[in-house]
């Protein structure tokens, strides 16, 4: 017994620092902007205004337009982007490591050139123009001009695709952390009953990387859904709000048209659906996964 | 193993030390890395005590915050010079400015101003007005400045930074926002631009224009007649800049009724939409930056480009010296460009109402009772980033004339541009005169709720009409459901 | 490795095919991926002058280092902006490192009251959008502590993020329970499982938190920006936004200055890549 009461000390000590500044920098802000959710907001005194926020976002109708856009975003995005990062992780594995780190670096670390460089790579590649770099690529496959980010079509495709190489580089490293871990011992194992490849991947690694998996889809969701930076600037929502996302409606009622509290309050409303996901993976993984 | 585990103790304990010095105190963690900073360091430190010292003989100083952005190339050089003088000049004010660009100044000046601590003076443009209005933070600064000082500016673009009685900032330029030319290839259209400058034309005669600068290599277009940036949010500068000459000059008529829902709306779309059609402009135009559309003027690849600023002429220029000299730096495959500003064209019941980007510098506060003594300070200092030599500077850096008197004074005293196509000039004059008029009837609600259908509807069915994605018809219609939406059917325009 | 199958003798050249194949794959990625950073790089060489914007060209068209002095003397702070930065993010890296590790052990395998409570707070606190969080966290930081500035203001939002701790706390489920019971067993205190079983088992992935919360800090850009209000105290993202100007861009020394920013990142990879390919022997610590 006493034992266990040292172990749980412990374990209070060891999340006392996470404990602390996420009262401090997260809780307090999240439980300021739910306050603010039944106000109306203003900077020199607000007015509570009750459920009016709620209201007036679910009567929206251009909410629900952006939920949907939000809803298929990160639904594509997440599983492609893990998919392809596992099979590439796989991929690297039979190398010798100077090799292995060397792709490693090629796949991680262009994402130290984010922000700057990258947008206007983005923007050349997406030129709609035949002189745009991705309609020349095609052109030699024959494929016919596209309109990548200015057609109702095509914009959230192209949005699509940059996300997943944005993610690309983490989730490999990630993946490759996690697949490192599994032990040889259960290869040899394995071997021994005559496994081939693809069933080693589906019955030792698949399940000995289930957390990273939990994780990655997760974190991905949750990007996802608060997905923002890259509608606004390649796309501005249009067009005819084919790519307007929650994210961005957020920020637009906060800054733009300064409604706060209304902001606030869709922040609320989608966290709730972001934590039902996230709660439906963790059910979906609870096999040998415990929260 | 053990002597690992020591090892790793000890430096993360080393580790742990530096960074909670480095929280701890800024001085500390100051510590200069280099000879050469060193020197900085000891330099900036050594200005710090004499501005002290200065300060305790002079009594406390009246700190006056701004956040302002790179108005001009050389703006934000310049700025330090004259903050310097101000400073020097008035003992008991001090100037203290934060720059950024564009977009992260207005970001961090929305948090600022949600978070209740704006800075003292911000420069924005004048539809910011009614947002910022509406977080009650903005001063009332007509009370602070003298008749003189507020007689110096013009007054309708004075008027551009007023709402309601309220005066609330001063303007430092209006910068007409038109459309610009390739001279040879204008010529080659057989368009006598001299005229087109200073008469304007009609629709049609502009799209018989550019049907005609267009030239073909087979079967792809070499030359478009007329390329307008339209990517993202850019769309709304084609749809704001032409709608003023579609007799609609602002979202609202004279008698506050909401003037989209007119059927001069369903013609303008359908015009607009024709240009594309006629293959006058590129099909994937929704899809085109500011960056990509300066590329094809400066390439060869349009006749005209919008939005067209004055300056343009200089960067035009600046490529055309780079080609001459042979400097390899000249953009890749570009030609000589002779940059011609042009009007835009008036549509059917429209007449010429140019479109005046003003902005200026506006005053803040996030107090409730705000010391009366410090808001005149803000205010003489607003004055002083807005007028004069700080106005004509700027002004002539952009190519355009200052809108105060005391600046148009300081601008005659300035060593004029070199080469300045002093057609462009006359033109720009021109279209300075034929600004739209302010609008500071409309009261800030109103104005908000226009300013949502803008973002909400019309901007991105706009993007969707210029793709073709969307008809004129249908996002005529969006917009009248909208609009009655908001302000009933009696409060928009029926006609 | 075991995953793949070994090949022997006359079938080797089936081994050296299939990695071929696998190889010719993963290099088109590759150059794909490292497309932007190639074209960052070039930029970086060209003239600082304003005329045309960004250049698009596939190969480097003029080689000089004229953007780079350019960006050196653009302020006086440019060095001070590397320095900030670097102060910044090692602290918040260490920190997250040391921090989130622990309290992931604590959530994946100490059992204690709150502890399933305590980690669905933090997962819900990710999913709260930070653009509405963003104004109380200015609030406080500015108008309660008026800590514009300074260090504590850069570095103590992220002192430990739930994102990390998360990330440790699933990695460290999947090490097996036997040997954190045998090492107590064996009379071991917890902080001392935690460095010498948990910690030198996890170097991989801790490795991989430090790269990634340290490139994360680096090109954090909006906080240090709202934060710091004098030259001095920005961060080399903020002070390369400095470059972008509303209408032109001197396009050259900003790459100039993104090159010049990401060479730390590459040395930080290049340090850590021993710990990155380290595969964990659970079987070794076991024997």
């Amino acid at each position: 017994m006493r034992k266990i009461r040292k172990d749980e000390i412990w374990a209070y000590v060891f999340i006392m620092v996470p404990l602390c500044t996420f009262t401090i920098f997260t809780l307090y802000p999240v439980v300021s902007a739910a306050v603010t959710s039944f106000q109306e907001y203003k900077p020199m005194g607000s007015t509570w205004v009750g459920l009016e926020n709620f209201k007036n976002t679910l009567t929206n109708d251009l909410f629900y337009k952006a939920l949907k856009n939000t809803f298929v975003y990160s639904i594509v995005t997440v599983p492609l982007s893990m998919f392809l990062s596992f099979s590439i992780s796989i991929m690297i594995l039979p190398f010798k490591k100077r090799i292995q780190s060397l792709f490693k670096a090629c796949y991680y670390l262009p994402s130290i050139a984010s922000g700057v460089a990258l947008s206007f790579v983005w923007k050349w590649i997406y030129d709609p123009l035949p002189s745009g770099l991705l309609n020349s690529v095609l052109r030699v496959f024959g494929i016919e001009n596209q309109n990548w980010l200015g057609s109702g079509k095509t914009a959230m495709a192209s949005l699509i695709i940059m996300a997943v190489f944005a993610g690309l580089g983490q989730n490999i490293i990630i993946y490759i952390a996690a697949l490192l871990g599994v032990d040889a011992t259960y290869y040899e194992a394995a071997d021994i009953d005559g496994a081939g490849f693809f069933q080693k991947v589906r019955y030792i690694v698949w399940p000995m990387v289930k957390p990273t998996t939990v994780f990655l889809a997760i974190t991905g969701i949750i990007n996802g859904f608060q997905s923002f930076q890259n509608a606004y600037l390649m796309t501005g929502g249009g067009p005819d709000n084919e790519t307007t996302m929650a994210g961005l409606l957020i920020f637009n009622r906060a800054f733009k048209y300064f409604e706060y509290g209304e902001a606030c309050a869709q922040a609320l409303l989608l966290a709730a659906i972001i934590a039902v996901l996230a709660i439906f993976q963790f059910r979906l993984n609870s096999a040998d996964v415990e929260y | 193993m053990k002597r690992k585990t020591l090892r790793n103790i000890l430096t993360t304990t080393l580790l742990m030390a530096m960074v909670i010095s480095g929280c701890g105190s800024q001085q500390s963690a100051e510590a200069p890395a280099s000879q050469d900073d060193a020197a900085r360091e000891v330099q900036s430190v050594a200005s710090e005590e004499a501005q002290g010292q200065e300060q305790a003989a002079s009594g406390e100083k009246d700190v006056v915050t701004a956040l302002l952005p790179p108005v001009s190339g050389t703006y934000q050089d310049k700025l330090n010079a004259w903050v310097e003088e101000f400073n020097a000049e008035n003992q008991n004010i001090e100037i203290q400015v934060t720059t950024a660009s564009w977009e992260d100044m207005t970001q961090k000046l929305d948090v600022q101003v949600n978070a209740g601590s704006p800075p003292d003076i911000a420069f924005i443009g004048y539809d910011g007005i009614t947002k910022y209005l509406d977080s009650g933070m903005l001063v009332d600064i007509g009370d602070y400045l003298d008749e003189s000082q507020l007689g110096d500016f013009d007054e309708n673009v004075l008027n551009y930074f007023r709402n309601g009685d309220g005066l609330y900032g001063l303007p430092a330029y209006c910068e007409v926002q038109c459309i610009g030319g390739n001279r040879q290839f204008l010529e080659d259209a057989g368009i006598d631009w001299q005229s087109v400058q200073q008469n304007g034309w009609t629709y049609d005669e502009f799209r018989e224009a550019i049907q005609k600068g267009v030239v073909m290599d087979g079967d792809t277009v070499k030359t478009y007649g007329f390329v307008f940036a339209c990517s993202g949010v850019t769309a709304k500068d084609y749809f704001s800049i032409f709608v003023k000459n579609a007799g609609m000059p602002a979202a609202f008529d004279e008698d506050l009724k909401y003037a989209y829902t007119s059927t001069k709306m369903l013609d303008f779309l359908t015009d607009l939409r024709a240009l594309i059609d006629d293959g006058s402009m590129p099909k994937e135009l929704s899809a085109i930056d500011a960056g990509k559309r300066w590329n094809m003027m400066l390439t060869g690849q349009t006749m005209i480009t919008g939005k067209g600023l004055s300056s343009f002429e200089k960067s035009a220029a600046d490529n055309n010296a780079l080609l001459e000299s042979g400097d390899p730096n000249a953009v890749e495959d570009s030609i000589e460009l002779d940059y011609i500003v042009l009007p835009v064209p008036v549509f059917d019941g429209g007449e010429q109402n140019a479109y005046g980007a003003v902005d200026g510098y506006i005053c803040l506060t996030g107090e409730k009772d705000p010391d009366e003594t410090h808001l005149k300070n803000v205010a003489s200092v607003a004055y002083y980033l807005a007028s004069g030599a700080r106005a004509a500077e700027t002004c002539q850096e952009l190519y355009l004339k200052p809108v105060c008197e005391s600046g148009r004074t300081a601008y005659e005293e300035l060593t004029p541009i070199e080469n300045k196509n002093e057609d462009n000039t006359k033109a720009v004059e021109l279209l300075t005169e034929q600004i739209a008029p302010a609008r500071s009837d409309i009261p800030a609600d109103l104005g908000a709720e226009a300013i949502q259908i803008e973002d909400e509807v019309i901007v991105p069915k706009f993007q969707g009409l210029l793709a073709g994605e969307v008809s004129p018809e249908d996002m005529y219609q969006a917009i009248v459901d909208a609009a009655y939406d908001a302000f009933g059917e009696e409060g928009c325009v029926q006609d | 490795m075991g995953l793949f199958r070994k090949y022997h003798g006359k079938q080797k050249y089936k081994g050296i095919l299939r990695n071929c194949i696998i190889g010719i794959v993963l290099l088109a990625i590759a150059v794909v991926t490292l497309f932007p950073i190639y074209y960052m790089i070039i930029s970086s060489f060209g003239a600082p002058t304003e005329a045309g914007g960004a250049s698009y060209s596939l190969f480097p068209r003029t080689f000089t280092l004229a953007s780079y002095r350019f960006f050196f003397d653009y302020s006086i702070y440019s060095v001070r902006w590397i320095l900030n930065s670097l102060i910044v993010a090692s602290s918040v890296t260490v920190c997250n490192v040391i921090f989130a590790s622990l309290a992931g052990y604590a959530f994946a395998k100490l059992r204690f009251p709150g502890c399933n409570f305590f980690f669905f707070m933090l997962l819900v606190a990710m999913m709260i959008p930070y653009q509405v969080t963003q104004v109380p966290l200015y609030i406080l930081m500015a108008n309660t502590l008026h800590l514009q500035d300074t260090y504590v203001a850069l570095i103590a939002p992220t002192l430990v993020t739930c994102y990390n701790v998360f990330l440790a706390k699933q990695f460290f489920t999947s090490l097996p329970t036997s040997i954190i019971e045998s090492a107590k067993i064996e009379g071991c205190s917890q902080p001392g499982i935690v460095m010498k079983i948990v910690m030198p088992l996890s170097k991989t992935i801790l490795s991989v938190m430090a790269i990634t919360t340290f490139l994360g800090e680096w090109n954090t850009f909006f906080w240090p920006f709202l934060i710091c209000n004098t030259e001095k105290m920005q961060t080399i993202q903020v002070g390369l936004k400095n470059f972008s100007f509303a209408n032109t861009t001197y396009f050259a020394p900003m790459m100039a200055g993104a090159t010049v920013s990401a060479l730390p990142m590459f040395i930080l990879f290049f340090a850590l890549q021993k710990y990155f390919l380290e595969g964990v022997t659970v079987g070794a610590v076991k024997g």
